[in-house]
């Protein structure tokens, strides 16, 4: 991607509102999760260590904007300090995701012939399985906890990216420049790290930053089928399944993380969305000219 | 005949290499990754005994390519293991639920496309209008809410508070035991309609709305979104604008043209979120106590039913590769340019 393609992303993410809020949800969600630990109210009741027995199931009020919960922990600190662990696992997910994927697809697309076909098989394999249940099986195989998660989601996400980068090597090994590189005798390491990959990068980064909400979505449902992360984590779809069992007398424990979920991953999605748009060259063209039927 | 048999003996011939690429996956995640294998086989909580018949039932005293051959015959003799929780044969177990699973399934698909190609067609006619914005916001928040949360929500709102649908099961044993309903194929929405029984037909109905409007919203977001994407380039393409310099009417244009051109690339998606809707049945059953696959699977994972969980899951990524197949010839059927 060039700076012409971001320039018009910007451009048609200001002229749509939709698209904004989704710019501002994002903002505001990395803000919050990088500020986490040092604006809870309630900083020990985030971390989840402390009982107070007589401050359980309290509905929300000034004190607690969001209840308290069984533990009589506040659930609103227990929210904000969720947007961390949501900001760990959704990096860790691409990111590790990315480490796999990249190479592979490196590979794969530079040396193309038996060895390209057969990592590009082996991919596909990987993405015979629906989403998230190769995670689950992973998950139920090693354990519990936010590392397992994050290496469950991740193994069963390379593949995506895997395939993005193969495409665009393919298209950019062809040009004049790798030509010159191989003739004068550049190792072919060196082809591929050093003279390739920074010019197929964008799209598959844009791309991960953008999975962010996915991924987030997909480990509230590890957590909520008991293969995610572990309590007294406030992972948000941990927060929801531990006030599933008392939601008849305190619905306030599972709406307020399961809001958070949907709000964080709304804003990620809305701006997938544009960026989509602005990706796609005969829907831009539209847009450019600003033609309409 | 728009397909070749060519095409579909190639797409079968394709079906049996992902499916041996699925075994070969799982094989090497609940046999090679873990360094004691037998321990997740043997239940949750396993005496030495046990244990040693789980090292003997994996053949793990053998060299690692000949467990792989044991374990590729198991599966085709349908020989999957025996369940923990409800000790009887996986296989079985799955097969006997695979029915409620496929009935809210496919009634999640019927609300999803029924809604959600007019709408996104609408969004596509009314692009950039509030009414557009609308649909979109919806349409993309079936894709950003976490499904379990939903169900949950649903079920207290719809059932506990207002109590005007029931919020477990899949009909009311009374109505079953009053009329005498037996089940034939195990969709009981069909059964009931067969034998003339329509008392548990309504039931069942009610029973039906409330998970699978809750699974409903991802595919509908998905295929939505997907009309409106499409219907627009379509609108903007040469054909129709002369079609409408033409004179043809706009109504005729829209209906005969532009959405007729949107169907196949809406099917494929649907096909794609066939699997997340799939998974999406797990924590819906799960919170709806309804008795299919997804709960089986759950209650499963919750309580270390291991060859239960590795059943399901084998089970359900088959299906998905042999819906994505059906899908592709479909979609090739109605599109003749994608038979590559």
């Amino acid at each position: 991607m060039i700076p012409e393609d971001i320039r018009v992303i910007f451009k048609l993410i200001k002229t749509n509102p939709v698209s904004m809020a989704g710019l501002v949800i994002v903002a505001a969600f990395l803000v919050v999760g990088l500020l986490a630990p040092f604006i809870t109210p309630y900083p020990q009741d985030a971390w989840g260590d402390v009982y107070h027995l007589d401050q359980r199931y309290q509905p929300p009020s000034w004190a607690h904007p969001f209840g308290t919960d069984e533990m009589g922990r506040d659930m609103f600190s227990r929210v904000i300090l969720g947007a961390r662990f949501s900001l760990i696992i959704a990096v860790g997910v691409v990111g590790l995701a990315l480490i796999i994927g990249i190479p592979i697809g490196l590979i794969a697309g530079y040396l193309g012939g038996k060895i390209g076909t057969t990592l590009m098989r082996i991919t596909d394999m990987f993405l015979a399985f629906p989403p998230l249940l190769l995670a689950i099986a992973l998950a139920a195989t090693i354990g519990r906890g936010l590392t397992n998660t994050i290496i469950a989601l991740a193994i069963s996400w390379w593949p995506w990216y895997t395939r993005l980068i193969y495409v665009q090597v393919n298209s950019i090994k062809t040009l004049p420049y790798v030509d010159a590189a191989r003739i004068v005798g550049v190792h072919p390491l060196a082809i591929m790290f050093r003279h390739i990959l920074p010019n197929a990068l964008t799209p598959v980064t844009v791309q991960a930053a953008l999975d962010m909400g996915s991924a987030i979505l997909e480990a509230a449902g590890l957590s909520f089928l008991g293969v995610g992360v572990t309590p007294p984590t406030p992972e948000w779809g941990l927060l929801v399944t531990e006030g599933w069992s008392s939601i008849n007398i305190a619905w306030w424990i599972s709406l307020f993380p399961g809001l958070a979920i949907l709000i964080t991953v709304l804003g990620f999605n809305l701006l997938a969305d544009a960026v989509r748009e602005a990706g796609d060259p005969r829907l831009r063209r539209i847009l450019i000219v600003g033609r309409k039927l | 005949m728009p397909v070749s048999r060519e095409y579909i003996v190639k797409r079968l011939i394709l079906l049996v290499v992902v499916v041996f690429g699925v075994l070969i996956i799982t094989f090497i995640i609940t046999r090679v990754i873990p360094a004691h294998p037998e321990l997740l086989w043997a239940g949750a909580h396993p005496t030495e005994e046990q244990i040693e018949k789980a090292r003997e039932q994996l053949h793990l005293n053998d060299p690692i390519y000949i467990q792989l051959l044991y374990y590729l015959r198991d599966f085709l003799v349908g020989d999957w293991g025996v369940s923990w929780r409800t000790r009887q044969p996986v296989l079985s177990d799955i097969l006997s639920a695979l029915p409620a699973t496929l009935e809210l399934v496919t009634t999640a698909f019927i609300i999803a496309i029924a809604l959600g190609i007019p709408l996104g067609a609408l969004a596509a006619l009314k692009r950039n209008t509030w009414v557009d914005h609308v649909i979109r916001i919806v349409s993309v928040l079936g894709a950003s809410v976490p499904v379990f949360w939903l169900a949950l929500i649903f079920q207290l709102v719809f059932s506990s508070w207002l109590g005007i649908l029931p919020g477990a099961k899949r009909v009311d044993e009374f109505i079953v035991l009053e009329t005498g309903f037996k089940p034939i194929t195990g969709f009981i929405l069909l059964d009931s309609l067969l034998e003339g029984n329509f008392a548990v037909f309504v039931n069942a109905l009610h029973h039906i709305i409330l998970p699978a409007i809750v699974l409903a919203f991802y595919p509908f977001g998905l295929s939505a979104r997907m009309t409106r994407a499409i219907m627009t380039e379509v609108l903007n393409e040469l054909y129709t604008r002369s079609a409408l310099a033409w004179g043809l009417p706009r109504r005729v244009v829209i209906y005969k043209y532009a959405l007729k051109n949107t169907l196949a690339p809406v099917i494929a998606s649907l096909g794609l979120s066939f699997g997340y809707t799939i998974i999406g049945a797990f924590m819906v059953e799960l919170i709806f106590v309804w008795p299919g696959i997804g709960l089986y699977a759950a209650m499963a994972l919750l309580s270390y039913d291991y060859p239960a969980i590795i059943g399901s899951i084998v089970l359900v990524a088959i299906f998905y590769t042999v819906i994505n197949m059906i899908v592709d010839i479909i979609h090739a059927i109605i599109d003749p340019r994608v038979k590559l």
